[in-house]
Order: C-alpha cells, then structure tokens, then sequence
C-alpha cells in the first residue's frame, strides 16, 4: 500500500509567513495537510502527517518519517509571503550537474579538477545512501510526480505556472523517496476565507495526481541512483 | 471637599507634573533604542567603504530585479555604473547595487538592510559571497521569495561577469542550512556566464527557467557540462 506523507511545514515558534492580519503559515498548511488527508485516505491509501498540532519537527524528523518507509511518497505544503494570490507552485529537488569552466581568465590559471562540493554523494556502500543526498536517488520519480500534480492543479488554480519548478528546496533533500513540495501564493490576504477556499480544491487536486501516481524508485535498491 | 481629596488631588497634580518632565527624556531613549537597532546595519555598512578602485568605469550593467507588472518574474534592467576591472570587487558593487538600487520598493529582491560583506573568487571559478545575517533574517519566508533572491544575484552575476560559474553564499562567514528556511543554501548554485547565456531568460513563475537556484553535484560529469538548462 502507498504511504503519503504530509508535510504541512514550520509550526511551534516558527510561524513561517505572517499575513498582514496575523495569519500564520504555519496553522494553514496544517489545515490543507488535514483536507487533503480526507482525501486520500478516501482512496485507501495510508496518510501520515509529519505534525499533528503546533510542533515543530525539525528537516531531519520529518524525513525519518518517510525515509524508513517503502513505497511512500512526501508532499510539502507551504503558503509563500506574497505572489499572485490564487496560484500554486509544485518544486522538485534537482541536482543540476556540475559546472568547470575551461579556462578561468580571472585568475589566469586553468582551474583544478572540480572540488567534490558535498562528500555525501559518494555511496560507502551498495545499500546505504547518505543522509544529507537521500534525495538524489529519486529525484526523476519527484520530477515526475511534481509534473502530475502541477498538471492537476493549474487546472483548479488559473494563474498558475504550467510546469513544475526545480529549487533546492531544503527539505526535500534528505528524503528517500518522491519528494515535492507545493507551495500556495499567498499569505499575504486579508480575509483568510480566500486561504480557506483553496484547501479543498488542493486536496482533491493532490489526490487526483497521487492516484495517477505508480512510484517507480520509491524503494531504489541500488546506489547507481545518484546522478 | 474633603481633605482627603484634595490630598489626593495634590498627589494626583505633582504626579502628572513628573510624568510631564519625564515623558521627554523618555520618549528620547525610546526612540534612542529604536534607532539602535536600525544603526547596527548602517554602521557596518559605514565601516565598509564605497567600493571604488583606480580601474573603475562607467559602465551599463544588466541587474535582475521583480518585473513591475509581473511580481513574481525577474526580469534585467539596464543601469550605469562605476564597476571595477577586478572580478571580486566588480561582483561586490554589482551586488551591493542590488541591494541598494532597486528602480521601486515593490521590485526589491534582496532586503534593503543586507550588506554584501565579502566576494571572493577561487580559482576554479566559484564566486562566495558572504552576506550580514540580515539576509537570513529579512528576507521573506517562502520558497518563491527565497527564489526570486537568490536568482536575483545569480543572474546579475551571469549578465555582467564572464568567469564566475557557480556561486556559494554565506551568512556571517558560515555555512547556513537555508536562507529564510526554505532555499538549501548547503551546495553552489549554478551561474550562466554572459558569453554562455541562453537567450530569453524566462520568468521564475513559469517553470522553465534557468535553474540557477540549485546546488551543484558532486559528480562532474564531462558530457553534461557545461550544465546549465534552461
């Protein structure tokens, strides 16, 4: 049976945005990740929710939630401070490949073998993945689902892009398995109804695009997923 | 009346006259304070002088702030401005005009209280620049916010230096997990050198840009480079 982890983000102190009446960001997604539980346990599929109340996991926490899992996927919800209000963004964590110039003329010297930025790509071992890079090994099955779910919602929320978007969002990256997250524009309203009114659309909207989902590297079994 | 309350009407009178005397200096320190908290930034930016070197010229440069009918769109803006032969002290008044020179408010990137305290260039062409904790602290939360920040310096390096290719940004001289909580600022991000730029570099809203906001691998690969998608 699928897992979805839900991940409404911030909570406890961390309020994350501040709408100009108060509104946090932090008790909204909590109110999407519960709509959108209703709707996909009504699919039968198994929902967990990285914070129940008004905690605050830390990055690490969340993804022990899902990184012992098998067959799971992870979804962040945000509210960003401002945008077009109305619209939603899906982000999926890329690794772009890295980048040596030739010839640096700036220092008049041809540049060095490219410094292994983060040790943690390495793999120690066919079975283990490092922590910090858990992501690497499922970014194509996050692209994919972060298509879906953007496909689904751009057509519940006009305005919004028609792709999903590649950013290193922090999160995402110490997660073992398809990882997005999704972010709605904006906090920055006065009447939280037009907050309030997006719960139910996102919610089906994400269960529509989890339903079309098949993970097909939720489980990566050998360590050639790091690219 | 009683004299009960006419005592405490001459309590009453010599308290408001206190208050009267006081309420100036009071008003003094508070304000005082206030001020405190905004100097901290402006002196430092005192303490760092103007950046002008002896090779400085008068140049246009193409910096990236919030398209004015697109909020959530960068887009380049030509501006004339003394920048340097030297790539590091050029990256710093380039970024530093960033910050401080924004056409309007509303198209404001980076925090106005953020100071660029250091660029350095190492020889492999990775720019570090090193920002005042006001980055951290100021800009909004958000991943879109956060975005737009970054790609804002990315891209302003890209247009107007031809040998800085990946960037790495610091708070205070160290390694931050994110810049406001969300954007992994753990790896470098990825900059498009103006002799290899892509034509029509495209809005961050409509997910086909440059994905300058993104860490590096650790795994070079020939083939791949020089990497830069659009």
């Amino acid at each position: 049976m699928l897992t979805v982890v839900l991940d409404p983000a911030h909570g406890g102190a961390d309020f994350g945005a501040r709408g100009p009446t108060g509104l946090a960001e932090s008790d909204v997604v909590l109110d999407f990740a519960r709509a959108a539980r209703i709707a996909l346990e009504a699919q039968r599929l198994r929902v967990l929710l990285t914070r129940e109340g008004n905690q605050d996991p830390t990055f690490d926490a969340r993804s022990t939630m899902i990184n012992g899992l098998t067959n799971a996927i992870f979804i962040s919800l945000h509210v960003s401070s401002s945008g077009p209000v109305g619209t939603v963004r899906t982000y999926y964590y890329l690794f772009p490949t890295n980048v040596t110039p030739a010839v640096n003329p700036a220092v008049g010297a041809p540049p060095q073998t490219a410094t292994p930025q983060t040790s943690g790509a390495q793999l120690t071992r066919a079975s283990l993945i490092q922590w910090d890079q858990a992501q690497r090994s499922s970014v194509d099955s996050s692209r994919q689902l972060a298509f879906l779910v953007q496909t689904v919602l751009v057509q519940r929320f006009k305005g919004s892009p028609d792709a999903p978007i590649a950013a290193p969002v922090r999160q995402l990256r110490t997660i073992k398995g398809p990882a997005i997250a999704i972010e709605l524009s904006s906090i920055d309203v006065t009447d939280a109804k037009r907050l309030d009114q997006m719960a139910q659309p996102l919610a089906e909207a994400i269960g529509r695009a989890v339903a079309e989902f098949h993970p097909l590297s939720a489980a990566p079994t050998t360590p050639s997923g790091a690219h | 009346m009683p004299r009960l309350w006419k005592i405490a009407i001459a309590l009453l009178a010599v308290l408001a006259f206190a208050a009267l005397l006081t309420f100036p200096s009071l008003l003094r320190s508070v304000l005082g304070l206030r001020r405190a908290d905004r100097t901290e930034e402006q002196a430092r930016r005192a303490i760092v002088p103007p950046i002008s070197t002896p090779t400085d010229t008068r140049e246009k440069a193409q910096l990236f702030w919030l398209s004015p009918t697109s909020p959530d769109t960068l887009e380049p803006t030509a501006v004339e401005l003394d920048l340097s032969a030297d790539v590091e002290k050029r990256a710093k008044q380039l970024i530093t005009a960033l910050i401080e020179s924004p056409p309007s408010q509303t198209q404001r990137t980076l925090p106005a209280d953020a100071v660029l305290l250091q660029f350095y260039l190492m020889s492999d062409g990775t720019g570090i620049a090193d920002f005042s904790e006001t980055l951290d602290t100021e800009t909004p939360s958000g991943i879109l916010n956060e975005e737009i920040a970054v790609d804002s310096i990315v891209r302003t390096l890209g247009a107007n230096l031809s040998n800085v290719y990946r960037l790495r940004i610091l708070i205070r001289g160290q390694e931050a997990d994110t810049l406001a909580g969300h954007l992994d600022l753990s790896g470098f991000f990825n900059v498009t050198p103006q002799a290899q730029a892509q034509p029509a570099a495209t809005g961050v809203a409509n997910g086909e840009r440059p994905l300058a906001a993104s860490p590096l691998n650790a795994s070079p690969s020939p083939e791949q480079q020089p990497a830069i998608r659009n």
